[in-house]
């Protein structure tokens, strides 16, 4: 008799659930890592392509001196201590081909460090 | 041959004597300046690509603090800096009328590829372009003369 009132319990929960799909549980979408590093004067890896309207968490590693990446129009930039490394959750909003420099003065090369989002759709 | 080794003292000391960072005259700095404007000097028309604003001109400032102001000083002005008065060119106010009459491309290009012989080095590779065109912000609107201090380097 007790097994059963919890079999019944147990399906209504199951059909009230099935009324109400948005009510549920939602799969969640985890942003995507993204690993690079940063070394006098170059980044790797030096593109990266990425979707529209996905999060992204992009870890920046140095093994060097202190290093940073700026994308002056995705209104980004992070910056790592030498040796050491920092994280930053962004969400591309716009297409295109966007140029990072370094933004920490790490010397004679230090101009020539970029790196390249292609951000598709 | 009796007046080769007058001749040679004579070309030997017009040489050490040509080496001396005496400043130039008058005829010189305006023959240079002329030319620089008008001859030398490229990417006249060039448009800085950034914005004027306090953004970017911070950018700049701090742009600016990394490399150029150990000839320049914080403020543009050689503030602090030891050397100034004994280059020849002395090292010029970039507040004046000479360095303020070249256009954003002019002075960009400048320091992509500095200035023979004056000793202004080139920076392109050394900057990034952005942080070169956040430079020519900041010059535009650079700070009074003596307000940002000494370099640290010249501070130790």
């Amino acid at each position: 008799m007790k097994t059963s009132v919890i079999r019944r319990g147990i399906l209504v929960a199951i059909m009230f659930a099935s009324a109400f799909p948005g009510c549920g549980p939602k799969a969640q979408s985890f942003p995507r890592r993204i690993e690079v590093t940063a070394k006098r004067f170059e980044f790797a890896p030096a593109e990266i392509t990425l979707k529209k309207g996905q999060p992204v968490v992009l870890e920046l590693r140095s093994t060097d001196a202190a290093h940073g990446l700026r994308f002056r129009e995705l209104n980004l930039n992070v910056k790592v201590t030498a040796g050491g490394k920092t994280e930053v959750q962004f969400t591309p909003d716009k297409v295109g081909d966007f140029v990072g420099h370094c933004s920490v003065f790490c010397g004679s090369g230090h101009g020539t460090m970029a790196l390249t989002l292609h951000v598709v759709d | 041959m009796r007046y080769l080794l007058p001749l040679a003292t004579a070309i030997v000391s017009l040489g050490m004597a040509g080496c001396k960072a005496d400043p130039p005259g008058s005829l010189e700095t305006r023959t240079m300046t002329f030319a620089k404007h008008r001859v030398f000097i490229r990417d006249k028309n060039q448009a800085n690509p950034l914005p004027s604003n306090a953004s970017t001109w911070a950018d700049g400032k701090e742009a600016f603090s990394h490399y150029c102001a150990a000839c320049h000083g914080l403020d543009g002005q050689n503030t602090g800096v030891p050397f100034a008065d004994h280059i020849s060119p002395p090292i010029p106010l970039l507040t004046s009328k000479d360095v303020q009459s070249y256009s954003d491309g002019q002075l960009k290009w400048i320091l992509d590829n500095g200035i023979s012989p004056s000793g202004m080095p080139g920076s392109k590779g050394i900057l990034s372009d952005d942080e070169l065109w956040s430079i020519i912000v900041y010059l535009r609107h650079l700070p009074p003369a003596g307000s940002q201090g000494t370099p640290e380097m010249y501070n130790r």
